[in-house]
């Protein structure tokens, strides 16, 4: 009997807040490798963001020891998958790294978009899936309904599925029973060639990177020089270890095992997620599949707020770079906010994570601009650009078309708000290519839509639509021609860069009026009259105006109180501070990430 | 005590917080006063009163008081006996000079329904040695004293102003409000000139604000109420203003109108001392529910809190709840916007001089010789420019000896007063 029948290389897959890092702390818990006054509440999610939001964005991987009923200790890896559908390539890199995955639904709630996807993505790397109900301590669950939604919309049988609930500890013994039964313990060649998978890194500022990896083949040590077989990069390693968790340093790892290994790499691009690690001296002939290096779905502009130094945006960005290399960025210069970064992300929740860090760990003020896909502007004379800020916009005369990307969007939806779903998506310019019932109730809508259409806030619309029942999940398509057109916006009739959009041209009228409102609102009244206007090209399309204001004067300090009017005139000389000024007119910071809230009630 | 604040004019401000009901736009400090411990209340005060003023002899800064001014809510629902009796404990405690201002704040319709006992109250009021009565009048359009929750009428107002001519008193000012929501210019001025008809010898003028926690407040919100735009809040006031310089008053505050004395072009008899010494940065001692003061460089600010109050004094400590010692610029910085509230103005001058009268080991020595209007640039170097493109548009005026306002700077005058603090 081989080492490797004792190991167990398991994910645990689940809809965003079905409980799965809920159920990661129970398992750690269980095994009894932290202690429970250690037991952070959620103890894979380490980053407050991610508590914070509930869901996963930086994996960790944990080595949880288990003596089974038959009386033999097992090696039970688990590793963390990202929850969210930015990080689709990140999660099949996880399921890459195992054999096996939980699938967790919540007994409330049913089966759900995401949780589709991520079992899709499971099969595809070929893993067996142990189905398990969650929250059966709740009076709403409904495990029958739960288990003939898993066996009609998944076709996997669930009748042995384990009832849980990872909140309260019940049924977890039965399910890791079941979970050795069912996944199938690694294989591999202990003394072949080095094939190591890496599923995450993150940078340690003791250790340099530090590498989570599955070994497929052959084994890894102190002192050995690695390559990486996709970047082609040589290392020599200072460590290897276990992950249990927290970083435990071993003598190897070999095939079969998922741990960490570190080679004072400088940043985390240098150990891309889905690179296969080998030997310098002994290269594996052919590095594993699934590589594909990280594409920006999403691009806006990060720029320092008045009084912020652009010395310290800059190594803000370089800093969380290090430790995702899925964010990029460069230099760019705004007309109206001056010198800043172009910043790439993989979608919006990404960008959104990236900006609260950049406020929070890092204490910064920034400006963020109105977020952009990447188009293919293809030129009359046959040069294909690709833009992704809307002021690089080449002049319309000179533009042949415009390719925007389309996504394929797959909603899941209670069959009551089918209709409302389909007017969203109508209004958002998708194309419905078919619906399915899943079952009598659970309606699966599949839409091909403009990704620029998703980025803005159709998530938050769907959920409140749909009183939050709905889920989507969404992958890129393909290209494809569209009538867009460059919005301009013009404060006292000077073009604001930072407020340029690219929208469809049909949409332009009703685009430019709504963010002229929306300005409307924010920008305060001057000593003169402020036109905004909305414009294509030279010809205005919508126009609102701030009045002029005329008053800004309290009544008298009543019985003395100077320090409360003082406290007035302080407030509003701060208030000032917050502004950008634009030639003569100033305009509040907030106004550049407010206008992206454009509730049309679309 | 420095040597300059012994050139300060001291006065002393006692606050009232009660009222028969709380009006829909009032934002201040009022209970009502049926129900509420009133008796409580004035002992406490009585305690306060003595509290602070061995206070300020121990310290040293104890000086004769120049004016008191009772204000609220509604002085004038207070029992006349409790009133007379803090009114004795403050002139033991307190040396008052003799012709001191001495101001009531008075409702019209609270100074008794009889004109008998409205004669006799007065006549009290005149023992204390009140020469001079503030009224809340507000309005004289019925139909707006009802909507903004006022309990008098203007019938009410003419018979007060009638009694309280009879009874001698030649120092009244009246409030007005204006831009109610409802009310045009023109019924602005309507008010103005029945306010006019009744002669007195001070108005103040303000325009409504809408606070937030209050009824009108809330109804904004709700969109129950429409606020008056600003152009025409503005252009109520300059006519009000144009109308009082007409008939024979003074404009020396941004709010404040006083009439004339024999000499017209003297400054005006009537001129409100007790509110002219917060705009020049003198002294004055706060007593009562969440009263302000500022002696001898310190602002203080009592507890807002009732009962907190109350049970403060009972064991034997003032009622204090923040305290600050002024630095150099806080002194100038509030020099500057509480006088720009002031129609002459700053003075570089005296501005700098309460730069100097501050103990503060951060400010830079002034060197005798050093020209006033250099150092006050130098502190506010930052504000300059853009207090020349006030001045440039003909809101500010700026001089060899210092600054003021435009009556249109005063539309937008606490832009201009942020440039200074």
């Amino acid at each position: 009997m081989s080492y490797l029948d004792n190991i167990r290389n398991f994910s645990i897959i689940a809809h965003i807040d079905h409980g799965k890092s809920t159920l990661a702390d129970r398992l750690i818990e269980k095994t009894g490798l932290v202690e429970a006054r250690d037991m952070k509440e959620q103890y894979l999610d380490n980053m407050d963001i991610e508590r914070e939001r509930g869901i996963t964005i930086k994996l960790q991987t944990t080595r949880l020891q288990y003596k089974a009923k038959d009386g033999q200790e097992y090696i039970l890896n688990l590793i963390d998958t990202p929850g969210h559908v930015d990080f689709n390539y990140e999660v099949s890199r996880s399921l890459a790294a195992c054999d096996g995955a939980v699938l967790v639904v919540d007994a409330t709630q049913g089966v759900e978009a995401q949780t589709l996807g991520n079992v899709y993505l499971a099969l595809d790397e070929d893993l067996e899936i142990l189905p398990v109900l969650n929250k059966m301590d709740l009076d709403s669950a409904r495990p029958d309904d739960a288990r003939a939604e898993i066996e009609d919309i998944i076709g996997l049988d669930a009748s042995e599925a384990p009832e849980i609930s990872a909140k309260t500890g019940m049924g977890i013994d039965e399910m890791l029973e079941k979970l050795i039964e069912v996944i199938p313990p690694p294989q591999g060649d202990p003394d072949g060639r080095l094939k190591a998978l890496i599923f995450d890194s993150y940078y340690d500022s003791y250790k340099g990177v530090i590498i989570y990896t599955r070994i497929f083949d052959g084994r890894v040590k102190r002192g050995d020089t690695i390559r990486m077989m996709n970047t082609g990069k040589n290392y020599e390693v200072t460590e290897v270890g276990y992950c249990i968790p927290g970083t435990v340093p071993a003598d190897e790892l070999k095939a079969g095992e998922v741990g960490y290994i570190c080679g004072s790499i400088k940043q985390v691009a240098d150990a891309r997620v889905g690179d296969t690690i080998t030997l310098a001296n002994a290269p594996a002939d052919a590095p594993l599949k699934g590589y594909k290096k990280a594409q920006s779905m999403v691009y806006c502009g990060i720029f320092p707020a008045e009084g912020e130094k652009y010395e310290n945006v800059k190594d803000a960005l370089e800093k969380l770079q290090v430790n995702d290399a899925a964010f990029n960025f460069e230099p760019e210069n705004s007309a109206a906010l001056g010198y800043g970064y172009r910043c790439g992300f993989l979608g919006l929740l990404h960008m959104d994570v990236i900006t609260e860090r950049l406020a929070r760990e890092f204490d910064l003020d920034v400006i963020t601009t109105l977020p952009s896909v990447v188009y293919k502007v293809v030129m009359k004379d046959g040069e294909v650009l690709d833009i992704q800020n809307p002021s690089n916009l080449p002049p319309a005369a000179l533009i042949a078309h415009i390719e925007e990307p389309i996504v394929k969007a797959d909603i899941m939806t209670p069959n009551e708000y089918v209709g409302s779903i389909m007017t969203l998506c109508q209004n958002r310019r998708g194309n419905m290519i078919h619906m399915e019932y899943l079952t009598k109730t659970r309606v699966q809508l599949h839409y091909e839509m403009p990704l620029n259409e998703v980025i803005y806030d159709f998530f938050d619309a769907l959920k409140s639509r749909t009183r939050g029942y709905a889920s989507l999940d969404y992958e890129f398509l393909r290209y494809q021609p569209a009538k867009l057109v460059k919005l301009d916006i013009l404060l006292n009739r000077e073009p604001i860069d930072a407020l340029s959009t690219i929208v469809p041209e049909e949409e332009a009228m009703a685009k430019g009026r709504g963010i002229c409102e929306k300005l409307k609102e924010i920008i305060p009244r001057h000593q003169f009259e402020v036109p905004i206007q909305a414009a294509i090209g030279q010809k205005i399309i919508a126009r609102e105006t701030v009045r002029a204001y005329r008053k800004d004067v309290l009544a008298k300090c009543y019985g003395g109180d100077i320090t409360r009017k003082k406290k007035l005139l302080e407030k509003q000389k701060a208030g000032k501070k917050r502004m950008r000024q634009f030639g003569s007119v100033t305009v509040p910071q907030e106004a550049f990430t407010e206008v992206l809230k454009l509730d049309d009630g679309r | 005590m420095t040597a300059d604040s012994m050139d300060k004019k001291r006065g002393i401000y006692i606050h009232m917080p009660f009222c028969v009901q709380k009006c829909r736009y009032c934002a201040f400090l009022s209970f009502s006063a049926e129900g509420s411990p009133r008796k409580e209340y004035m002992d406490a005060l009585e305690k306060e009163i003595k509290l602070r003023s061995a206070l300020e002899r121990e310290r040293g800064t104890d000086k004769p008081a120049d004016t008191i001014y009772i204000g609220g809510g509604t002085p004038s629902v207070m029992d006349i006996a409790a009133m007379s009796e803090m009114i004795k404990t403050l002139k033991r405690s307190f040396e008052i000079k003799p012709d001191a201002e001495f101001t009531l704040e008075a409702n019209p319709a609270t100074l008794g329904r009889k004109d008998g006992v409205m004669l006799a109250k007065l006549q009290a009021y005149k023992f204390m040695g009140v020469n001079r009565l503030s009224m809340g009048v507000q309005s004289m359009d019925n139909d707006r004293l009802h909507y903004l929750g006022r309990i008098h009428t203007a019938e009410n107002v003419a018979r007060d102003m009638e009694i309280i001519r009879r009874k001698g008193f030649s120092n009244v000012n009246l409030d007005l409000m204006f831009s109610v929501p409802g009310e045009s210019t023109e019924d602005a001025m309507r008010d103005l000139e029945r306010i006019l008809a009744l002669a007195p010898e001070h108005i103040s003028c303000y325009s409504l604000q809408i606070e937030e926690g209050t009824p009108f407040g809330e109804m904004a919100e709700s969109g129950e109420l429409t606020e008056v735009p600003d152009e025409e809040d503005r252009e109520t006031y300059h006519r009000i203003c144009r109308r009082l310089r007409d008939a024979g008053y003074e404009h020396y505050e941004i709010s404040n109108f006083a009439k004339k004395g024999d000499d017209p072009a003297a400054t005006s008899p009537y001129r409100s001392r007790h509110n002219s010494l917060y705009w020049n940065m003198d002294e004055y001692i706060g007593l009562g529910l969440g009263a302000s003061g500022f002696i001898n460089g310190v602002r203080y600010k009592n507890t807002s809190d009732l009962e907190e109050y109350l049970a403060v004094l009972e064991e034997g400590r003032l009622p204090v709840a923040e305290e600050h010692r002024n630095t150099a610029f806080d002194n100038i910085s509030e020099a500057v916007f509480t006088g720009l509230r002031r129609r002459e103005g700053i003075r570089y001058e005296d501005a700098v001089r309460a730069y100097m009268d501050a103990v503060d080991a951060e400010r830079p020595e002034i060197l005798p010789g050093d020209d006033f209007r250099d150092v006050f640039w130098d502190i506010f170097a930052e504000a300059r420019e853009e207090a020349l493109g006030y001045a440039g548009r003909g809101l500010l005026i700026i001089s060899d000896e210092g600054l003021k306002l435009t009556e249109q700077g005063i539309d937008i005058s606490n832009s201009i007063m942020s440039l200074f603090v």
